[in-house]
């Protein structure tokens, strides 16, 4: 089970506040759809890239390079079929329908990747509070962290039943499609039936904890917006501005695509 | 009404689960003093839990059945208010650590509770910090709870219960689960607890070692307290403890059986000591020799190796080396235990056995050949494995249906199947269970289809992790009861557990893992006198091998010490 | 549809929220390799779970695949792409109660597929539900400019409806009865008032049906129609059959399905008194 992609590094941008990091992610996202063109789209990866330079996170491409390599070659292939332009390259495929494809592959590349920086430099804890912060309301965000905190639980539970069942015979390389679907039965309603099992006495935990007793409560962990955190807010809403500036007057598009 | 006012007071409470049965509770009274320490025992399903669960209201709010009678909370009726009111007064443990961890790191687990309670800021930090301390995890503030050991989670569960200040506090059988160094861990915390005369502790336990210092012992059976008087007067009483599925004190048994009166009984290995030769008993040397030639013929009788280890080292992928230079014998029809802490290597080492693992250095040989040419599924014919938790394998509508799986997925012929079904249901004492539903069954009943499911393949060899957790003495001995039987019966057995007096009463060699390496390996008798060894493996040996050392003679069980006793 | 909000005061449902998004996450992560359109559509048996989460747990098993999948994206790959996915698998979990409410509703309302009418219920309500989660994230997709809606919208029908009509009926067969037994169904955790009524079943239905199908038919067409419209009118033409959706599903109240719960808990009740 590959643990959570967060890294405990002491850089400026792991201390930002977690709704800052949170913005920050928007932000990129939203830059990384602002551009059509791939020289563009290659300038918002390279951001992208830096900033995670910065967070001293790129170890973790590492771990998820292999999910962006075939997220490019599929994104290309499949939009040089499906995508249609003026100028003809090859058997069907025009030369604007491949450059979307590169196109949007770094951009897909590019928030991927902005996700995995926002996750190596933020907590899960982190996650939940920013969104308590941000009013979305607590009980919400009780089940995601809670959620969170259970993930390596529930999949190294998944792991013992599946030694287990092998002990016993299970062989899930074998058999057509619908056999080797079925043969998930043996792991999934132990996972299932063992992991709710403890609902009620999860929940009678949290109630002689006091869940719910009041209807506020306080927080132990702090967050609070900074100078940094405005500074970085500051730059980065520049940055947009400018991205977008560029794009209206017409820079970065990719003339005589349709699909 | 009379007075209410100690720190619970329970009055003709009885309880039934929606949908249950009967009653969970019978008309219970009980009633429990400030800074008083009370143990509560007795065998599974006798409504101990339930009685937790009234303490703070969580029956009736919570928990939708029937509830008669009251609960007094330090004066106050639990029906008055909401569980959150009577939180902050009773503190509840329970027995899953797993269910009671929702954070996503240490510290805010245990600001958890005051969180809710709207306790400030700088107040948090300070009781997070003296918690922590308490419970010995000062240091571990980031860490994600997914990452702690069984008894550090544990230990993590009381300290997120401390930090709301309840002035009693009741734990849920707080060591099933653990190996003895978590067992340890939690019963310090325990013990500074009771030693503070502002805290009420209420402590569900089936370890009568451990209850010695508590005021008094509760015994409940079938929802009825059938017994609630002095600790020390309940412990002497064997009678009364083995009617109520609760282990008898070993040297206090001994003494009974010598014909003590029951005022004098001892209860400790050095009172133990003390009685022994204060009544002029001694061990007979001779008849101690008779034990061990016992030992040395049963060894003679053993078959060819089954399974051969032969400077085994093992390492993950990440780097940590789990075993290293392994040496280990196993014959056909031994019953070796193979003993250790959590995280020595024990586990890693079996799954060598069956192929759930493969050695990175060195052989294992299961029937002569290596493991690695044979796989799982061929090595899994010849070795059966039967995981911890039941419920890790059980996945079926009947029981006969999860027997039925080996053999199936084996390609074996209906009427085959049908036949090693019904074999192996009577073997483990289960024919006439073939429609029910496994999940309906106790733990124990569980326990025993997935012994079956294995046994259905008709391996040589039957692996069992940790056979007797979660089991109320009674189905402890009866399970390992049934162990002996196959084992007879021809089946080579290998066990790996914590618990000392299965390892003393039934294997016959045992072998101490410790940090990868094999400390130790012989007859359990041999092993046992090694308390020293054991004690810095952190295994400590039952009472009566304890007592046995003392007087220079390793004995395993209270009949053997009582066959080598002399009078006079 | 009030429900999905009333849930919440139930500590139990949180708690299942919870539960159901761990299971969710751990079963998918292992599989993330195994991708069909790699980081977001991928061969999962873990797609079974939001329909049986949502037959058991109702609107706690909606919330559950939603925020389930969301944390399967933080194992790799979060993108803005997420956020389809998390409505997606919302409505994936949803529409299967609300449709089996109104489909057996005034009769054995039990999610424990035994029977052969049962079956085929489940088997059509699994497939409009597939579509529907299908509709959605294709069209979140294909107005991000990611990936062409048709691809998307085959491969996602097509994973979710196989996953939940094969191993489905078998985990739900093994998982009511246990689920039932500990309480945990929602419909024995929440009181008939927090759940919306209907006064008309067959129009939310249809409704529903007639949605799921009409976006995949508008966007595939669309989608397919060479030198055709962009991603805006795309994005803008489907937004109208996916509010049909919404519509009909908010037309198929649920409050039935509690008061059926409770009747059957007073008479096994009463059969335990005599």
């Amino acid at each position: 089970m590959a643990p959570s992609l967060y890294l405990d590094r002491d850089t400026w941008i792991h201390r930002l506040d977690p709704r800052t990091k949170m913005f920050l992610l928007l932000g990129m996202f939203v830059l990384a759809f602002v551009f059509l063109s791939p020289v563009y789209e290659a300038v918002i990866l390279l951001l992208v890239l830096f900033f995670g330079y910065l967070a001293r996170s790129l170890s973790n491409l590492l771990r998820i390079w292999f999910i962006l390599v075939v997220i490019a070659v599929f994104t290309i292939i499949l939009w040089s079929i499906f995508g249609s332009g003026r100028t003809p390259l090859f058997l069907f495929v025009e030369r604007e329908a491949l450059l979307y494809g590169i196109s949007i592959a770094l951009r897909i590349d590019a928030t991927v990747i902005a996700g995995m920086v926002f996750l190596s430099t933020t907590r899960n804890e982190e996650v939940a509070i920013g969104l308590v912060r941000l009013s979305i309301p607590y009980r919400f965000a009780f089940a995601v962290s809670t959620a969170l905190r259970l993930v390596p639980t529930v999949a190294a539970t998944g792991f013992t039943i599946s030694e287990a069942q092998r002990s016993r015979g299970l062989d899930l390389e074998s058999g057509n499609l619908i056999q080797r679907i079925r043969k998930y039965l043996p792991l999934l309603v132990p996972v299932f039936i063992s992991t709710v099992r403890s609902t009620n006495v999860f929940s009678m935990a949290l109630e002689s904890k006091g869940f719910g007793a009041s209807a506020k409560r306080t927080f132990y962990f702090q967050t609070s917006i900074g100078r940094r955190d405005v500074v970085v807010l500051v730059v980065f809403v520049a940055l947009l501005v400018v991205t977008l500036a560029l794009r209206v007057a017409g820079y970065g598009g990719l003339e005589g695509f349709t699909r | 009404m009379g007075d209410a006012s100690g720190a619970l007071s329970v009055r003709g409470l009885g309880y039934r689960y929606r949908g249950g049965k009967g009653h969970a509770l019978k008309n219970v009274d009980l009633e429990i003093g400030e800074g008083e320490f009370v143990v509560v025992m007795g065998p599974s399903g006798a409504g101990k839990s339930t009685l937790c669960t009234a303490f703070n209201g969580l029956i009736p709010h919570f928990l939708r059945g029937r509830m008669e009678g009251d609960v007094f909370v330090r004066g106050r009726s639990t029906r008055e208010g909401k569980v959150g009111e009577f939180a902050q007064e009773v503190g509840l443990v329970f027995q899953d650590f797993e269910a009671q961890l929702f954070s996503t790191n240490v510290a805010l687990e245990v600001a958890f509770g005051p969180e809710n309670f709207r306790v400030d800021h700088e107040e948090m930090e300070r009781r997070v910090e003296g918690v922590l301390g308490r419970v010995r995890l000062t240091g571990f503030e980031g860490r994600e709870p997914a990452t702690l050991s069984g008894g550090q989670k544990q230990r993590l569960a009381i300290a997120s219960v401390l930090a709301i200040e309840p002035r009693i506090l009741c734990l849920d059988e707080p060591t099933t689960d653990l190996d003895p160094l978590g067992k340890l861990g939690v019963f310090q915390i325990a013990e500074e607890l009771r030693q503070r005369e502002d805290v009420t502790l209420v402590v569900v336990e089936h370890e009568t070692e451990e209850t010695l210092d508590a005021d008094r012992i509760v015994i409940l059976r079938e929802g009825e307290i059938v017994a609630d008087r002095p600790a020390h007067e309940v412990l002497r009483d064997v009678d009364l403890l083995e009617e109520s599925s609760v282990m008898p004190l070993q040297v206090t048994r001994l003494f009974k059986e010598l014909g003590v009166e029951r005022e004098e009984l001892p209860l400790t290995p050095q009172e133990g000591v003390e009685e022994f030769r204060r009544r002029g008993f001694s061990v007979n040397p001779e008849r101690h020799r008779e034990l061990i030639a016992a030992d040395e013929e049963r060894g003679r009788e053993y078959g060819e190796p089954v399974i051969e280890v032969e400077d085994l080292a093992h390492r993950y992928p990440n780097g940590v080396v789990a075993l290293e230079g392994v040496d280990l014998t196993v014959r056909r029809g031994e019953f070796l235990a193979v003993l250790g802490q959590n995280g020595s290597g024990k586990t890693t080492l079996v799954k060598h056995f069956n192929g759930l693992l493969y050695p990175t250095e060195g052989h294992v040989r299961v029937g002569g050949e290596e493991t690695g040419k044979q796989g799982i599924r061929k090595l899994g014919q010849r070795i059966g494995y039967v995981f911890q938790n039941p419920d890790h394998q059980i996945f079926s509508d009947t029981v006969a249906d999860e027997v039925a799986f080996g053999p199936k997925i084996r390609g074996m012929e209906d009427d085959e199947t049908k036949e090693r079904v019904a074999e192996a249901l009577r073997a483990v004492g289960m024919e006439g269970y073939d429609e029910e539903d496994p999940f309906g069954l106790t733990k124990g009943g569980r326990q025993r289809v997935a012994v079956a499911s294995v046994l259905a393949v008709r391996p040589e060899v039957l692996i069992l992790d940790e056979p007797t957790t979660g089991l109320d003495y009674a189905e402890q001995r009866s399970m390992m009861d049934l162990v002996r039987r196959l084992n007879e019966a021809g089946s080579t057995i290998i066990i790996v557990t914590h618990t000392m007096w299965v390892v003393a009463e039934y294997a016959h060699r045992a072998a101490v893992i410790r940090q990868g390496r094999v400390v130790l390996n012989g007859t359990v008798r041999e092993v046992f006198a090694e308390e020293e060894v054991l004690r810095d493996a952190s295994l400590r040996p039952p009472h009566i091998v304890s007592l046995g050392n003392s007087l220079g003679h390793t004995v395993l069980s209270v009949e053997e010490m009582l066959r080598a006793t002399e009078e006079g | 549809m009030k429900e999905i909000f009333t849930m919440w005061r139930h500590t139990q449902m949180v708690v299942l929220v919870a539960l159901s998004a761990a299971i969710y996450a751990a079963v998918l992560i292992p599989f993330k390799s195994f991708a069909i359109v790699p980081g977001f559509i991928e061969i999962r048996p873990a797609n079974v779970f939001p329909v049986v989460f949502g037959l058991l747990f109702g609107p706690a098993g909606a919330w559950g695949s939603a925020i389930g999948n969301l944390i399967g994206d933080f194992f790799g790959s979060l993108s803005l792409g997420s956020i389809g996915g998390f409505v997606g698998n919302f409505f994936l979990a949803l529409i299967p109660y609300k449709l089996w409410g109104a489909y057996f509703r005034n009769r054995n309302m039990e999610t424990n597929v035994n029977s052969g009418e049962k079956l085929a219920v489940y088997i059509a309500t699994t497939i409009v539900a597939s579509l529907a989660c299908a509709d959605i994230i294709s069209w979140w997709l294909s107005l991000l400019g990611l990936v062409p809606f048709t691809v998307a919208l085959a491969l996602i029908t097509f994973n979710n409806a196989i996953m939940g009509s094969i191993l489905g009926p078998f985990l739900l067969l093994a998982l009511y009865p246990r689920v039932k037994r500990w309480g945990l169904l929602w419909t024995e955790i929440m009181e008939p008032d927090e759940v919306a009524t209907s006064g008309s079943y067959n129009t939310g239905s249809i409704l529903v049906w007639f949605g799921s199908i009409a976006t995949a038919v508008a966007g595939v067409f669309l989608g397919l129609s060479s030198g055709g419209p962009n991603a805006t009118v795309i994005g803008f033409g489907l937004l109208i059959p996916l509010i049909v959706i919404l519509i009909g599903s908010f037309m198929l109240g649920g409050r039935e399905q509690v008061e059926a719960a409770e009747l059957m808990d007073a008479e096994e009740e009463t059969a335990q008194v005599r």
